[in-house]
């Protein structure tokens, strides 16, 4: 009994079969093969397939349009740059040529300032030296009707206007007012 | 300072899960070793070959459904399910699995496709080549969900009599894989043919620049060599999945089993668990990989100018 049992299986199974191949099987294999080759083929693969194309394209559109993108805004970039310089020169001319305005505007008033001065000091001396000479010929006037006073007192007599004028002037010549003249001018 | 405490803490409770999980498996080994002793009874009835016998389930002949056939419907059909479903739900934006797939499909179009062949030719050979590619990954994935296929050890749950889970690939048979690598050779050499005549294609087999009388032995050897590719591409698939298989079957018992060493199961258990990650996270990945990519360097060298 025990014998049978341990003689029975190891006859009917010594592994052979393992390596036995089995034409069933491999049209079973060709069979089922096929049919999921043709499955994939029409329903996953070309989807698969289209799917990974699609993003493919949608990416390299992407990049397109980022690079244009880009390219555009360095166009851009650059012309505001350029225009930004173009502005700053436009802007530097702009002050050099209010500076040189400025400038020549100065001067021009510092000319004008200088000319004025100028003038208002011309017309003090000339004011002083006409008010100088204006006191020096009333002094001399008072000087010479004094002296006819003074004359006539001493002399008890009086001369007459012309004589006495002429005389005065005379003496009056003499003495020096060139001096007073100069003093008064200083001041 | 308070950074390096924080770094130390997780560091220091994964060493203790760690030391307390190898405790656990320390114990477990010496308390079995105790309960049912070191040495055990040779099991001499249980073959772990028949783990991957077919059983048919639906008699139909030499077509008669079977554990390997519904593995394969099983795979093509999640294969089907899963990549229609995300093809009708490409986004723009993609979510985590759809980029995952795109990647994979990428993979497949770019690098395995597109890098072995022409343009021309990769568009018209990626829908084979691409499925290659995923219907075995997800074949080789399958195998590697426990399933409830074992109908020839049957166990009671509440009264009734389900067949005991086990796991099954219908690469890890090996008229799977030498199924597709016969449409792999028969592709090839048509679309060589194809493209170059049937005396031009021939001719293309003798390396370039080889002349005189070395080519009449060289054209042999090339021939053969071409066949040999059927087998390569069966059996480097079919034994690593077989062989992946078998190896966790082992650790996840089968050794225990057949040596009747009851503490033996649960240490080789850990390495199980491992071999089934390595299994799952590259080898079933690989395979398919390897598969797809040598498939499209078959079909480029046989349309290429130069051999």
């Amino acid at each position: 009994m025990l014998a049978s049992l341990v003689h029975a299986p190891l006859a009917a199974s010594n592994g052979s079969f393992l390596i036995k191949p089995s034409i069933g099987l491999m049209v079973w294999t060709l069979l089922v093969f096929g049919a999921t080759m043709v499955l994939l083929g029409k329903l996953a693969f070309p989807r698969i397939s289209e799917a990974l194309e699609r993003r493919q394209r949608t990416i390299e559109d992407s990049i397109e349009t980022a690079e244009r993108t880009r390219a555009e805004a360095e166009q851009l970039l650059s012309e505001y740059r350029e225009r930004l310089k173009e502005a700053r020169a436009q802007a530097e001319e702009i002050v050099q040529r209010a500076r040189q305005t400025a400038e020549a505007r100065e001067h021009e008033a510092k000319e004008r300032g200088h000319e004025l001065v100028a003038e208002a000091s011309k017309r003090a001396q000339r004011d002083i030296e006409a008010a100088t000479k204006r006191a020096l010929d009333e002094v001399r006037k008072e000087v010479v009707e004094l002296t006819i006073l003074a004359t006539e007192k001493v002399t008890r007599k009086a001369l007459d206007d012309s004589d006495q004028k002429r005389l005065v002037e005379e003496a009056l010549g003499e003495l020096d007012f060139a001096g007073l003249s100069a003093s008064a001018s200083r001041n | 300072m308070n950074a390096t405490t924080h770094d130390a803490r997780p560091k220091r409770s994964v060493k203790r899960t760690l030391l307390i999980l190898f405790g656990i498996y320390l114990a477990g080994l010496i308390a079995l070793i105790a309960i049912y002793g070191f040495k055990g009874q040779r099991n001499n009835i249980y073959k772990p070959q028949d783990e991957f016998k077919l059983e048919n389930w639906v008699n139909l002949g030499i077509f008669s459904i079977n554990k390997a056939v519904v593995y394969l419907f099983l795979a093509a059909a999640l294969t089907c399910v899963s990549m229609i479903y995300i093809a009708r739900r490409m986004q723009q934006r993609p979510n985590k699995v759809q980029t995952a797939v795109e990647l994979l499909f990428q993979l497949m179009r770019d690098n395995i496709t597109g890098s072995s062949m022409d343009s021309r030719t990769a568009a018209r050979w990626f829908p084979f080549i691409g499925t290659l590619f995923l219907f075995i990954l997800f074949s080789n994935l399958v195998g590697y969900i426990p399933l409830p296929t074992n109908t020839s050890a049957k166990i009671d749950v509440l009264g009734v009599h389900i067949p005991s889970f086990s796991i099954y690939a219908a690469t890890a048979n090996l008229s799977v894989p030498l199924a597709l690598a016969l449409v792999v050779f028969v592709s090839y050499t048509v679309e060589g043919v194809r493209a170059k005549g049937p005396i031009g294609y021939l001719k293309g087999l003798i390396p370039g620049g080889v002349k005189g009388a070395i080519t009449v032995p060289l054209f042999f050897l090339e021939l053969l060599s071409n066949v040999m590719r059927v087998l390569s591409l069966t059996i480097r698939l079919f034994a690593n999945i077989l062989a992946g298989h078998l190896i966790i079957l082992f650790m996840a018992g089968a050794l225990a089993v057949i040596l009747g060493a009851t503490w033996l199961g649960w240490f080789t258990l850990p390495f199980g668990i491992l071999l089934y990650a390595f299994e799952i996270g590259l080898v079933a990945a690989l395979q398919a990989f390897i598969f797809a990519l040598l498939t499209a360097i078959y079909l480029g060298g046989a349309v290429a100018e130069e051999h």
